[in-house]
């Protein structure tokens, strides 16, 4: 029943740190906190599977408790463990099926941009999902583009890319393939003066989505997709622009999901560790000032990869760019959580703070290397929201 | 693209280097893996409480002064008198710039009292531990009303009360049990017992609720001048939300700390992040240093360890401030104690049976609590081959020589030679 290499609870000294800075138990006392949902509770589940308790739906896997916790207890991924593995959901939740298939939403909404963007906006339409399908009615839904990236990349880029000595595959993620093709431009932009060309591999969704909502076994076959086909592109690097993907391509896969990610890990690099490895290196490519101020937030599951120490060094060095670094607060989005009517309140709760700091930095940008951070931050502030490839692609366009 | 200085550990020690550090225009880092001590401390900076045998010190200074002199491997002889004051100027101001205020009582100790109804030697604590009001009510011999919140398990007022009753302080003093409850905020699914010192922080830190709560403590504390509360009157804005309930119910409240998570040390753990961050400094949460290379006596670089993504990080200057066993700056193996980054020199016994003493409460102490790493007088550090290494400093409590806990001294060590690095590394990059 208990896996030896699985008894991380074990090593909690019941110091009820990680509840200080669980961002749900700080906006709603429904939570226990992340100390008692995770590796207090374990103990009983595991002697009664009877014993998983309700409250675990809350826990929005930021994986704060995990950064928090001085005994390394994988904190998170017990709860999320505990929230699907004990108690198996079979029947269909048409909301949870359609948030969690990012790529299938996204082939049929980006083949009909048009229509979709201004159907998911109309108001009748949001009445009806808040109605009918629990979706808040004041989320705002991420507008989908005129066919996908990867139609884009083989239109636009491909023949340029093969002038290039040195190549990179690059993992683009949902977000960039239907929703922001523009950042897998500016990609490619980054790369190609960094003296990459860049290359895709067949992709399917990084599984965080279906992790959340609860399917599991569908993760599991994206994941051995995204492992098979990754694992087929040789010897060269792989970067993401995304830090969810990233998180799961990494981490999530070996430990969570339990596959063997070997044939790719140790090319793989989110992609500031990627740019920071290369600017430390003596390769920084000629920019001009961007002329810019703006605050930088730190999505939470980079904070757990240690990545924001890159993000931070690379925007350091972009001439012209003024930065705040904003105190860490969780947005409190959380992929797929904030879009569900049953947790809008308590994401909203989250997110306060950080809108708060947000306001008060007075910035004219804000950055951020999360995709739905970016969301949830452009629907409760003013500000429009660039990710660090974006200043790095903007700085490169002001050279001299 | 280099930092400066590379600090390995966010707890007291580690911080007060990285403020000092950040001021001064350094490229600093401090990378933490998971949250500090502090969650689990008083709140309340210890200089010097006791003497080698036990006795109060009544004058920390004045006992420094001797100690400094007499012995050499001491970090207090190292950091030398005049730096540890400044280091505490320096850290009771930049707290205040955050809006915590740390009273002393002059060049004396003053005391604060624990869960468990002890009363022991201190010298710095937030204003509801120690200020000149609280001072004189209880030298008026006044009653004392020692309250809690109903259903909250983490204190025990009756205790603290029964033995602060053996303390000649408290011989005469009349103690007034009782408990404040606040009946409409338990609308909840949550049982009252789960509640913990921060979740009641946060009811603290409801506005609306405070005149209830005034009420309650009031009407519990009866003719009592002075109210004492388990420390979890909010985090953030404490001082406003103190101030409220002082004038609110006209009495003296006063903060016991609790079991963890001690909200009295979170909030010096948040006012020194703040201060950090404000002065340029960049935080890692959540990393572990797990190798170092070295050349010719001199660290090039740091490796993180967060599995997959792990990365290297280099540096000038590297300050090793990782704590001591429970943080993991030192670990104890079967039969050594090691220093798991560097593999650094460590003073210890070979002899596991010589760690500790036989009675876990003995007035002797045990010997581990002051072992550690060995340094030279700068806290530069000597490798295994006996080599010292230039660039790299060490701070707080993974030095040895010292024992926090018998001489009360774990704070004020970990502030001074915090300080002192940093002043170091300031002096050798302005050469």
């Amino acid at each position: 029943m208990i896996k030896l290499e699985n008894i991380s609870f074990d090593h909690c000294i019941k110091c009820t740190v990680c509840t200080i800075y669980c961002p749900v138990a700080q906006a709603t006392h429904l939570f226990p906190g992340p100390k008692q949902s995770g590796p207090d509770a374990e103990r009983l589940r595991i002697k009664n599977p009877e014993l998983v308790d309700a409250s675990l739906k809350y826990c929005t896997n930021c994986k704060r408790c995990e950064i928090a916790c001085p005994s390394d207890v994988k904190i998170a991924e017990i709860i999320q463990n505990a929230k699907w593995n004990y108690v198996k959901v079979h029947w269909f939740r048409p909301r949870d099926f359609f948030m969690s298939r990012t790529d299938l939403v996204g082939l049929l909404a980006t083949t009909f941009s048009g229509l979709t963007n201004f159907i998911i906006n109309l108001k009748i339409v949001k009445v009806l999902m808040h109605l009918f399908l629990g979706i808040p009615y004041r989320m705002s839904f991420p507008s989908y583009q005129k066919g996908t990236f990867t139609k884009l990349y083989k239109k636009k880029f491909r023949k340029s890319q093969k002038a290039f000595e040195k190549k990179a595959v690059y993992f683009h993620g949902c977000y960039v393939n239907y929703n922001n093709h523009s950042l897998g431009s500016d990609l490619i932009k980054v790369m190609n003066a960094l003296g990459y060309g860049v290359e895709l591999a067949k992709e399917k969704c990084c599984g965080v989505p279906l992790i959340a909502n609860g399917y599991i076994e569908k993760a599991k076959k994206n994941a051995s997709y995204n492992i098979d086909s990754l694992g087929k592109t040789g010897e060269s690097i792989i970067v993401s622009t995304s830090s969810s993907c990233s998180y799961a391509l990494t981490h999530e896969y070996p430990s969570f999901l339990e596959m063997d990610n070997s044939s790719y890990i140790d090319r793989f690099d989110y992609i500031t560790k990627f740019i920071y490895d290369e600017f430390t290196a003596g390769n920084i490519p000629p920019m001009g000032s961007v002329g810019i101020r703006a605050a930088y937030h730190s999505p939470c599951h980079l904070e757990r990869m240690g990545g924001v120490i890159h993000t931070l060094g690379v925007l350091k060095m972009i001439p012209g760019l003024e930065l705040v670094v904003l105190n860490s607060e969780c947005c409190g989005i959380a992929g797929t959580y904030g879009f569900k009517n049953e947790n809008y309140e308590i994401s909203q709760g989250v997110g306060q703070n950080l809108f708060r700091i947000i306001e008060k930095a007075e910035p004219e940008f804000v950055i951020t290397d999360c995709e739905t951070c970016t969301m949830q931050i452009e629907m409760n502030t003013r500000y429009r929201v660039l990710h660090p490839v974006t200043l790095i692609a903007m700085a490169l366009d002001k050279k001299g | 693209m280099v930092y400066d200085c590379v600090i390995i550990g966010g707890g007291l020690a580690g911080l007060t280097c990285g403020i000092k550090c950040a001021e001064e225009g350094l490229r600093t880092v401090v990378i933490s893996g998971g949250m500090n001590s502090l969650h689990f401390s008083s709140g309340s900076i210890d200089l010097a409480g006791f003497t080698d045998n036990g006795s109060i010190i009544k004058k920390p200074f004045d006992y420094l002064k001797k100690t400094a002199s007499g012995k050499k491997g001491h970090p207090y002889a190292k950091a030398g008198l005049p730096a540890i004051k400044k280091s505490l100027d320096f850290f009771i101001s930049r707290l205040s710039e955050e809006g915590i205020t740390l009273n002393n009582n002059g060049d004396y100790n003053h005391f604060h009292v624990t869960a468990p109804g002890a009363v022991k030697p201190t010298y710095l604590s937030q204003e509801s531990v120690y200020s000149p009001a609280g001072k004189d009510i209880i030298k008026s011999g006044g009653k004392i009303a020692v309250l809690n919140f109903k259903g909250f398990r983490d204190y025990y007022p009756e205790q603290t009360a029964a033995n602060l009753k053996k303390h000649p302080l408290f011989k005469n003093t009349e103690f007034i049990m009782g408990d404040i409850s606040l009946p409409y905020y338990l609308h909840t699914e949550k049982n009252l017992h789960e509640f913990r010192s921060t979740d009641i922080a946060r009811i603290f830190e409801t506005e609306r609720y405070l005149p209830r709560i005034a009420d309650e403590i009031a009407k519990a504390a009866g003719d009592a001048g002075a109210v004492s509360l388990p420390a979890f009157i909010g985090i953030s804005n404490y001082r406003e939300i103190r101030r409220k309930l002082e004038s609110m119910t006209g009495k003296f409240i006063y903060e016991i700390p609790t079991l963890p998570p001690s909200i009295l040390g979170l909030r010096i753990d948040s006012a020194l992040k703040n201060c950090f961050f404000s002065k340029g400094g960049e935080y890692i949460a959540g990393e572990k240093i797990v190798s170092a290379s070295t050349n010719k006596g001199t660290v090039e670089s740091i490796m993180t360890g967060n599995r997959s993504t792990s990365s290297e990080i280099k540096s000038r200057y590297f300050v090793l401030a990782s704590g001591s066993f429970f943080s993991g700056g030192l670990q104890a193996g079967v039969s050594e104690i090691k220093e798991p980054i560097f593999n650094l020199k460590v003073q210890g016994d070979k002899k596991r049976s010589k760690w500790y003493s036989h009675d876990f409460f003995d007035r002797k102490s045990h010997p581990f609590l002051s072992f550690g790493v060995e340094t030279d007088r700068n806290f530069n550090p000597c490798s295994e081959e006996g080599k010292t290494i230039k660039n790299l400093f060490c701070a707080g409590s993974v030095l040895s020589g010292y024992d926090p806990v018998k001489e009360g001294s774990g704070g004020g060590v970990a502030i001074s030679t915090g300080y002192k690095c940093a002043e170091r590394i300031i002096r050798e990059l302005e050469k």
